[in-house]
């Protein structure tokens, strides 16, 4: 299929375009340079057109987590795929994938229509500590974790707890303090050429970050809550550590209100799955405060409903008056353009992902685009009421939504691994000895998930 | 003369039970089944055709539908039997789906999909025994954790109502008792065990206390556990061991209370209302699991799709004009007029008056099973299976909820209980 997307103001922060009106031209599931011949036209002009939305922590697949539904906390897998597709999304990355819950969260991500899809494989250091203690296995270890990632098909590696800690007190010589930890980490990042994504919290902001790139800050709000951790919040971003943003969801259905729900992924502290109403505007703060590229939004608990979750957020980014009263005097007075936007959005999480053929639209680029229905001169307080649905959404080249319809409910998805290469070593069956399933059944069949697609 | 040809096959996982033990050694000769090594007899009847715990009793397989012409069972081709079982459920107003948890996911897929087409009712097996759980995490939430982390780390272990040596035999050694997980190296003597239960079960060969209760004092001993928690001495007459349980649960680092059929017999809402409450007490200090202890190989499987698809774990009715309607209350068999019945054997469970008022009632029964039961001899329409994990692969959820492929080992003539479901919705 052979595309023009005529007259529309296109928003590519990796081309530097901030509204420029452009022409796209796509050729199958590409994005090219011109077309000789044209099969069809999608008439953009007084619209916005930007790459296909990432959510790069979207939990919405994690173990345990469908159990939210007996509160009606939760829907269905078909309506999330939906609900994220007419928000403008074409991508969901799941942040928390174990080695044994890896089957669960990919038969799960694959029931989600529309949207590709990828997880993160957080790692136990407790299968590791020994190791950890010494820089001279580092090599091994990198090759297990990787090994680990390819085996359980994650995308890129996280860590809930940067440290070794035991429930048992008998095993507390073990223990492994988390400024060693990051240390040790970084060591294998740099050797193995290794990223992390470590879950933000107040302790993990103090600790310092040797060589930034290696890492990644999750859900950076709900750490900076004082001003001491945001600078040092500021001053991590600023050092080259992307993170994201972590605005807290608003509050449960009232049914699960102060209901416990917690499931033991087997770290030194359950998940939590219903956090209760938290404070936002650490988040809002941060965003407002950081004028950098390396901040990316996200939601810091399960993603209910993007098409409402979502919107509130990104008007307190542009809206100054949306912000929440409470909030007045407080925070900075800068407004997020919609080219920031786009970067929070699409760019940055693509590159944190490294999908590098997603979020933008430079030739050859994947030919995901959302098309806005938003005019140029639009006041920012209307942005919000143009970007809640998208008009049109192409996925690979392919119109899925038009007119705020979904057009192509059965479109292709597929769920995007990392394709490590790593061999399997005594360090990876020493891990698996411990488990309740053997090795082969441990890790995730063809069966379980897909369609694959493996990354180099 | 003919060479042997012997094919070893390792890390099958066996579909006895909801335990799905992966670590199944077996021997195929000349493409069929001789040895399972690390099998346990109730896994033992899934391989070979014997009865449960009893390897020497013969099981008879169907290997051919069967329609029933003037009070007998007969042998018909398939398509036949089809069209005669895809008329009975077509025809009925009423039609019920009863069964699913012992098949594979995908058969459950394809029932629910049935169920719609038909505006059926889909009754889970064991609705009794899961539809109280859910009702008290609903009120009290949860704590859940795997059977990995339970191996690792549970050092408190409650077995309540349950006998797992005879609904998930290997549990015990490879995932609560005797197991040795990371944390629990030396298996049973890192972990105290405890058992409430009408009788003296074998369980209290190795239980460190074993709570006999009467029947109907359940309730009372969780209440006397409850104020032993709380430091008083509770109500007079306590029942015996509540004092000994409520110290032994206090001290659990990481506890967990397994619980089986046997606490559902009676009052079994209150029970596990009182249970539910009890584990989210507990939690509040330490880690404390409440789990179901499933028998049926896929029950998890069934109430995982259930969430999933409807967002309740209770049986859909599609058969309402305002929409799907869910129970927790197990089903009325007065209500239907005909009846598909697989992955499960109603005529076993049933109580003797209501199978003589269906058969009173001549409903017709249509069942889908790999062996001859109770119910495929009181049934309209018999439609044999292949054995999923065996002759069709299929995928199958842990009772911690952790699916699993189950491979095909042997060639079958005979339609995966799938097939058959997409060719009814074809048919009818």
């Amino acid at each position: 299929m052979h595309i023009k997307i005529i007259g529309g103001r296109v928003y590519d922060p990796a081309q530097g375009l901030a509204g420029a009106q452009r022409d796209l031209f796509i050729k199958g599931d590409r994005i090219v340079s011109s077309l000789k011949k044209t099969d069809r036209v999608i008439e953009a002009a007084g619209r916005v057109v930007v790459p296909g939305g990432i959510d790069l922590r979207g939990q919405v697949a994690t173990y345990g987590l469908n159990f939210l539904h007996l509160w009606n906390g939760f829907p269905s897998l078909q309506e999330l795929g939906r609900l994220y597709a007419a928000a403008g999304y074409t991508h969901v990355h799941e942040p928390f994938l174990t080695m044994y819950t890896a089957g669960y969260v990919h038969r799960q991500l694959a029931a989600i229509p529309l949207v590709d899809t990828s997880a993160s494989l957080v790692l136990n250091l407790r299968d590791i500590d020994n190791q950890l203690k010494s820089l001279d296995q580092m090599e091994e270890v990198g090759q297990t974790v990787k090994s680990l990632q390819e085996k359980t098909r994650a995308l890129d590696l996280r860590l809930l707890e940067p440290f070794v800690r035991y429930r048992q007190a008998f095993y507390s010589h073990r223990t492994l303090d988390p400024v060693k930890t990051l240390e040790t980490l970084t060591g294998l990042a740099l050797e193995c050429d290794l990223r992390f994504t470590l879950e933000a919290s107040p302790q993990v902001l103090e600790l310092p970050f040797p060589e930034p790139r290696a890492f990644h800050l999750a859900a950076l709000g709900r750490a900076v809550t004082d001003a001491r951790l945001l600078e040092l919040a500021l001053a991590r971003l600023e050092a080259g550590v992307t993170g994201d943003l972590g605005f807290e969801p608003p509050a449960a259905a009232a049914a699960m209100a102060g209901k416990p729900v917690k499931v033991d992924l087997g770290g030194y502290y359950p998940l939590d799955l219903n956090p209760g109403a938290r404070e936002a505007l650490p988040a809002l703060r941060l965003a407002l405060s950081y004028q950098g590229p390396n901040l990316a939004f996200s939601l810091g608990g399960p993603v209910r409903n993007p098409l409402e979750e979502f919107p509130p957020y990104f008007a307190w980014l542009w809206d100054r008056k949306a912000r929440p009263k409470t909030a007045k005097g407080q925070l900075p007075p800068r407004k997020f353009s919609l080219a920031a936007w786009v970067w929070a959005t699409r760019t940055l999480p693509a590159r944190i992902l490294g999908l590098a053929d997603r979020g933008h639209l430079k030739n050859g680029a994947r030919a995901d685009v959302a098309i806005f229905d938003l005019a140029p001169d639009t006041p920012s307080k209307n942005w919000v009421k143009g970007l809640r649905r998208c008009h049109t959404l192409l996925k690979a080249g392919e119109v899925v939504i038009e007119n705020y319809h979904l057009v192509q409910p059965e479109t292709p998805k597929a769920t995007y691994y990392r394709r490590t290469g790593a061999g399997e070593g005594p360090l990876l069956a020493e891990i698996c000895q411990y488990r309740s399933l053997r090795p082969e059944n441990l890790w995730v069949p063809d069966e379980l998930g897909g369609a694959w697609v493996g990354l180099d | 003369m003919q060479e042997t040809v012997q094919v070893e096959q390792q890390s099958i996982i066996c579909t006895g039970c909801g335990c799905l033990c992966d670590d199944l050694d077996v021997t195929l000769v000349q493409g069929q089944l001789q040895e399972v090594a690390n099998v346990c007899l109730w896994g033992l009847s899934r391989f070979f055709p014997t009865k449960r715990l009893h390897p020497q009793k013969e099981r008879h397989r169907l290997l051919e539908p069967l329609w029933r012409q003037n009070g007998r069972l007969q042998k018909v081709p398939y398509a036949l039997a089809l069209e005669q079982a895809a008329a009975i459920l077509g025809q009925a107003r009423r039609p019920l789906i009863y069964g699913l948890t012992n098949t594979g996911s995908w058969a459950q897929e394809a029932a629910l999909q049935l169920a719609r087409k038909l505006k059926a009712r889909l009754e889970p097996a064991d609705l009794a025994f899961k539809a109280p759980y859910y009702h008290s995490l609903r009120k009290h939430g949860l704590y859940w954790a795997p059977l990995e982390v339970i191996r690792d780390e549970a050092d408190t272990v409650l077995f309540w109502g349950a006998n797992p040596l005879h609904s998930c035999p290997r549990h015990l050694v490879r995932y609560s008792v005797f197991a040795r997980g990371r944390f629990t190296e030396r298996g049973v003597e890192e972990r105290r065990v405890a058992a409430v239960d009408l009788y003296q079960t074998e369980m209290a060969k190795f239980c460190h206390l074993l709570v006999q209760i009467e029947p109907g004092q359940e309730l009372e001993l969780l209440k006397g556990v409850g104020a032993h928690l709380s430091g008083s001495s509770g109500a007079q007459p306590a029942v015996k061991g509540a004092k000994k349980l409520a110290k032994l649960l206090s001290e659990a680092e990481f506890g967990v209370i397994f619980f089986g059929r046997g606490a559902t017999y009676n009052q079994g809402f209150a029970v596990l209302d009182a249970l539910g409450g009890l584990a989210a007490r507990l939690g509040e200090k330490k880690p404390c699991a409440l789990f179901p202890l499933a028998g049926d190989f896929n029950s998890q499987g069934l109430y995982h799709l259930l969430l999933n698809a409807l967002g309740v774990p209770e049986a859909p009715d599609f058969g309402h004009e305002g929409g799907v309607l869910t129970s927790a209350v197990p089903v009325d068999f007065g209500e239907f007029d005909a009846i598909l019945v697989l992955g499960a054997d109603l005529f076993w469970f049933l109580p003797a008056d209501q199978a003589l008022a269906l058969q009173k009632r001549q409903v017709p029964v249509v069942s889908m099973s790999p062996f001859a039961n109770r119910t495929t001899g009181c049934s309209q329409v018999v439609l044999p299976t292949a054995l999923a994990g065996l002759e069709a692969a299929e995928v199958a959820y842990r009772m911690d909820g952790l699916p699993l492929v189950l491979k095909k080992l042997l060639p079958t003539a005979l339609p995966a209980d799938r097939d058959i479901l997409l060719d009814l919705i074809q048919a009818i």
